[in-house]
């Protein structure tokens, strides 16, 4: 008798679970776009003869489906707590979480990535410093995993650094790994905190022979910050919360932006930006090619130009007081070989700023 | 389409079902054709035709072998459906490996055909020689609803991975069978087990195996980790196959046959091949085994007959020098034991298993490697004769991050769960009746997350 209603329960649970969620898949609502993923989700593909004979169609809808699966973020929670948790694997596609915090195993060191990278910095130094007499200086960024990355597949971080200065040495060195520490990092992002390295600017400040004040506001954004680790490892975590530094001479800073290659002005915090998909593009236009940071209230005529990744968003503006003029540059997304006719290079000092996530994964400088 | 998939989880199944039972019995089979046709084409659109043109030449001699009954037009017949069942999986699965080794035995360079394996045709294949020479042997009427055998034949529960279903299994089930709620909840319950054996374990192995072949950090523990990890990937993912083909069999009023039975539990190898791939290794010993005289005759005969069958047994996993190595190594160890080793192995049950998995890892090592150049770099890499290191950080951090999955792999690979299971029922009936179907959602909605997420999903059956 007991078999019998055990059966009936199996096969209504599942006919019930089963119907439901195959009709919310056909009919339910397609949304656009992923705020946690922060991508544009598939749509559905093109319906021919020709899509489905050469296999097209059914490939796309694959992706599809996939993508428009009802309560999709639920269910990426569910299969990363299955992993992490009910499996007790240490990472999930490289993404783990510990004390709190969400990061990524950055592994294994790339040899040829570093190659890569060094050859760019030399072909900017050879091309637009070397003749100019550029003090030119170099930063290397631990990312969060440095910090983390105990009884996980680390890279050796010393073996990184030692390799990139080799490749280097027409370059000095600031080594700002003892300035941080891992409550320097978003818990949920793979940034620094700009109100936690204030210590860092200094170093990199003294090391240049600027002088830096450090008298700031430190200002709270009223947004919750979930990162990009958030997103991918779909764990329910707290956010962040996102603060900004400003001051007198920040404020009277004028930002520049040559994205499309005229000038256009804007704030050194974009509070736009603030509020959408990714709070930390607030910092300094985001992910813009060239800006300008001009300081009129500067006590010093001297310049700097700063080749950044994303880290460098946050932190640079804290060197702005040191400087009558910043020029940084993300040569992600503007070629090297262009950069002549878009920044006058006349001997100022010269920062190389990048974490170890470009250094060790160089392809996409240009 | 794969089993484990979204689309063929939310979409292609329950509209299948939908438009399966609401269909009046006589179009039942109509719609199991179409459907599998559609499941077919939803990833090889093209060879449609072909499985087509397999089933009606299987059709039409299977009524000549029967119309000329005794007389030699059924042999023709008979001779006919080989030819045209082999000669196409010949074409499209073997020429390429004749040509490149007739290119290198003689130093020309015939051009390679390199045409797309069509998925399955090794199944559908030995199910309509399974069909034709069944009728030849007067064990099962022809078929003369064409619709009924081409159902048969393309039948989706088991037309990418089996088992191979012998027509003889099904051929009443395909005039009359029955539904019932009970049925249909044992079909759920296999599926989903089988569902859960592909997703969670050997899927996540098969993570573990690609990161092997992935690493610059390797060593002697990462090659036996990878050893065993394949081992128990390739036993999770096809018996998992297998019980979501049986599982979707029931739903649809089949009973298929059962096509693993606990390998690694076997004590010899003649054992582990009673019970991995039953419905291949019975293929062999029905159709080329016993045909060929079997064990009847002289030493030498039954030492050739034994040759020829893990020749074509390897042969069969896939085009490739490897499957055939790995089909000798299992004949060079049948034979052993037949002739000395059994006797030996039965004096300690202990030395008997591990010798038996010991066996089966090295035969899985070669049976995983793109050809035998890697298979004998890993083997090597395993006896620790290639200069890697005992240990490896990378080997330490994967072992410590699937030790969990190991362990489950490894006592789900034996039937204790099964036991623990009856007992929960006698000792819990009451509890059961509610905590199975909530751990069978639980499990299928686990599933879906993984499968939502995009996670590693191989398919392990397209050299087959």
């Amino acid at each position: 008798m007991n078999e019998k209603i055990k059966n009936g329960i199996v096969f209504g649970t599942m006919t019930a679970l089963l119907a439901g969620l195959s009709l919310w898949c056909w009919f339910g609502k397609d949304p656009e776009f992923s705020e946690s993923e922060r991508r544009v989700l598939a749509k559905f593909p093109e319906l021919s003869f020709e899509t489905i004979v050469s296999g097209k169609f059914m490939t796309e809808f694959e992706t599809y489906a996939m993508d428009q699966f009802p309560l999709r973020d639920s269910f990426r929670t569910l299969q990363s707590a299955a992993k992490l948790g009910a499996f007790a694997q240490l990472d999930n596609n490289g993404l783990y979480t510990k004390d709190g915090y969400l990061a990524k195993m950055e592994y294994p060191m790339q040899e040829a990535m570093l190659e890569n990278a060094a050859n760019k910095f030399q072909f900017l130094y050879d091309t637009y410093m070397k003749e100019q007499g550029s003090q030119v200086y170099f930063s290397i960024i631990p990312d969060k995993h440095y910090f983390l990355g105990e009884g996980r597949l680390a890279m050796d971080y010393d073996k990184l650094v030692a390799s990139m200065r080799e490749k280097t040495e027409y370059m000095q060195y600031i080594d700002i790994f003892p300035c941080l520490e891992l409550e320097d990092y978003y818990r949920t992002d793979t940034h620094w905190r700009q109100e936690r390295i204030g210590d860092v600017a200094d170093t990199l400040a003294n090391a240049m022979g600027a002088e830096l004040s450090g008298d700031y506001t430190q200002n709270t954004l009223d947004h919750p910050f979930y990162g990009v680790y958030y997103g991918q490892l779909a764990l329910p975590v707290k956010p962040d919360t996102l603060y900004y530094m400003t001051s007198d001479t920040l404020n009277s800073c004028v930002v520049t932006s040559y994205n499309t290659g005229l000038p256009v002005e804007k704030p050194l915090y974009n509070m736009e930006a603030a509020t959408g998909r990714d709070p930390y593009e607030m910092f300094l236009c985001g992910s813009d090619a060239l800006v300008t940071i001009e300081n009129p209230n500067a006590e010093t005529d001297k310049e700097l130009i700063v080749f950044r990744d994303s880290f460098g968003s946050s932190l640079i503006p804290l060197l702005a007081e040191g400087y009558a003029k910043i020029t940084v540059v993300d040569i992600r997304y503007v070629q090297s070989a262009m950069l002549g006719n878009l920044v006058e290079f006349k001997g100022q000092d010269v920062l190389f700023l990048y974490s170890t996530l470009v250094l060790n994964n160089s392809m996409g400088l240009r | 389409m794969l089993f484990s998939s979204i689309t063929f989880l939310y979409y292609f199944l329950p509209c299948v079902l939908i438009l399966y039972f609401l269909s009046p019995k006589v179009l039942k089979n109509t719609v199991l054709l179409i459907a599998s046709l559609a499941f077919y084409a939803c990833g090889e659109p093209k060879y449609v035709i072909l499985m087509a043109v397999s089933i009606l030449c299987g059709y039409i001699c299977g009524l000549l072998i029967e119309k000329f009954q005794g007389k030699i037009g059924a042999k023709i017949a008979l001779g006919a459906s080989a030819v045209i069942s082999l000669g196409f999986l010949a074409y499209f699965k073997y020429a390429d490996f004749f040509i490149e080794n007739f290119n290198a035995a003689t130093g020309l360079s015939i051009p390679m055909l390199q045409l797309a394996l069509p998925i399955g045709i090794s199944f559908y294949t030995f199910q309509i020689l399974s069909y034709t020479i069944d009728v030849y042997r007067k064990d099962v009427a022809a078929q003369r609803n064409i619709i009924s055998l081409a159902a048969y034949v393309s039948l989706f529960p088991q037309l990418i991975a089996g088992p191979i279903v012998r027509y003889s299994d099904v051929a009443q089930q395909l005039s009359v069978r029955t539904h019932s709620i009970s049925g249909a909840a044992l079909g759920i319950r296999r599926f989903i087990l089988g569902l859960s054996k592909k997703i969670f374990i050997a899927n996540a192995l098969g993570e573990l195996c690609a990161e092997f072949h992935a690493t610059e950090d390797n060593s002697v523990l990462f090659c036996w980790l990878y050893g065993i990890a394949y081992s128990l990937q390739i036993y999770f993912d096809f018996s998992g196959y297998s019980d979501m083909a049986i599982g979707l069999g029931k739903l649809f009023g089949f009973d298929f046959m059962e096509n693993f039975n606990y390998p690694y539990i076997s004590k010899s190898v003649t054992e582990f091949w009673r019970r991995w791939h039953i419905s291949l290794g019975s293929w062999f010993r029905d159709y080329v085994y016993i045909p060929l005289g079997g064990n009847r005759g002289s030493k030498l005969k039954w030492l050739r007959n034994i040759l020829i069958v893990w020749l074509l047994t390897g042969f069969w996993h896939g085009a490739a020098w490897n499957f055939i190595v790995w089909g000798l190594f299992f004949a060079v160890f049948l034979v052993a034991e037949k002739l000395f080793l059994l006797k030996y192995l039965q004096k300690s049950k202990v030395l008997s298993h591990i010798y038996v998995l010991l066996l089966a890892i090295v035969s899985f090592v070669i049976f995983g490697a793109a050809d035998m150049g890697q298979a004998w770099q890993e083997l090597l890499g395993m006896a620790g004769l290639r200069g890697l290191p005992l240990v490896s950080a990378e080997a330490l951090y994967y072992l410590r991050s699937y030790a969990l999955i190991l362990i489950l792999a490894c006592v789900g690979a034996t039937p204790l769960p099964k036991k623990l299971a009856a007992l929960a029922q006698e000792k819990a009936g009451l509890v059961m009746t509610i905590a199975e179907p909530v751990g069978l959602a639980v499990f299928f909605l686990t599933a879906t997350s993984y499968l939502v997420n995009g996670s590693f999903n191989p398919f392990l059956y397209f050299r087959f």
